[in-house]
């Protein structure tokens, strides 16, 4: 079977492709769409760049203040310790 | 022994489960300490606000204590407590009741009648030099903005998946939804949060 993949429809399908889970024969007509089209291979590198240039600006460290007393704030909820 | 010590020779997360509910408070503190860097960081970005983020840590593992009896191992603990975390989370988002000013929709991708890409390939690949076109604190800030903005729908996927890094396969368990559900989600997420950045670039003189 062979589908009509234009940019719009490929986009659609696009994380189904990068995570492997496109049947095979959409998979090639994916390849065979993005190999020709300059915007799809453009379009897909920032889409996958996209995850870790946000991961990196979410970054947040947990204080180490904020550690110490969240262990103090359990076990003052616990209570005493049981058995 | 198999199944109480990993790899590198700690006790696993399901060990220190069992030993925590039969009682042995340092099994559970060592959960905690392993963990919550990363539950901070998922309530952080989740709930967007650091207070709230606080709080939820706390209920979080005030759950996780109270609850651990009904730990039946039929999943991995640490799908279990993102699953806790991200609940509690999410209801403390909701409890604050903020709502974002503009929703990302409007950055999504766009095509001409053809269903050809609407922007030329140097436009189309602008995302990847953010970077280098903002400064990091600049980006910081406009970034968690975006994602704080993005649909509910879309966030709690997105976070898990591409933010901590968890498979589509435990996303989905944690979140309770098909694999496919998440991998559509998450690319909603993608595609609209590509949009805002190339959206930052065109906006800079």
């Amino acid at each position: 079977m062979t589908h009509n993949v234009a940019c719009a429809s490929g986009v659609e399908l696009l994380m189904d492709y990068l995570e492997g889970v496109l049947p095979a024969d959409l998979k090639a007509d994916v390849d065979e769409h993005v190999t020709a089209c300059e915007r799809c291979t453009a379009f897909i590198a920032s889409y996958r760049e996209t995850p870790r240039i946000v991961r990196e600006a979410t970054e947040f460290e947990l204080p180490k203040e904020l550690g110490d007393s969240l262990m103090a704030f359990l076990r003052a909820k616990r209570g005493p310790p049981r058995g | 022994m198999e199944g109480v010590l990993d790899r590198v020779g700690d006790p696993t997360d399901e060990s220190l489960a069992a030993r925590a509910v039969a009682g042995d408070e340092s099994a559970f503190e060592t959960l905690v300490t392993r963990y919550q860097s990363r539950i901070y960081r998922l309530a952080r970005r989740i709930t967007g606000h650091d207070g709230d983020a606080q709080d939820a840590l706390q209920e979080t593992f005030m759950q996780v204590y109270r609850k651990m009896a009904s730990f039946r191992g039929d999943s991995r603990f640490s799908t279990w407590l993102y699953r806790v975390a991200t609940n509690t989370a999410l209801m403390q988002r909701r409890s604050r009741g903020r709502r974002p000013a503009e929703s990302l929709e409007a950055f999504t991708a766009r095509f001409d009648d053809e269903g050809r890409h609407a922007e030329e390939a140097a436009v189309l690949a602008v995302p990847c030099h953010i970077e280098q076109t903002l400064d990091r604190k600049a980006l910081g800030e406009k970034v968690r903005s975006a994602v704080d903005r993005l649909p509910d729908l879309y966030r709690e996927a997105f976070i898990l998946r591409d933010l901590d890094e968890l498979e589509t396969a435990r996303v989905a368990e944690i979140l309770d939804l098909e694999p496919a559900t998440v991998r559509q989600r998450v690319h909603r997420a993608r595609v609209l949060l590509r949009g805002y950045l190339a959206s930052l670039a065109e906006a800079r003189p």
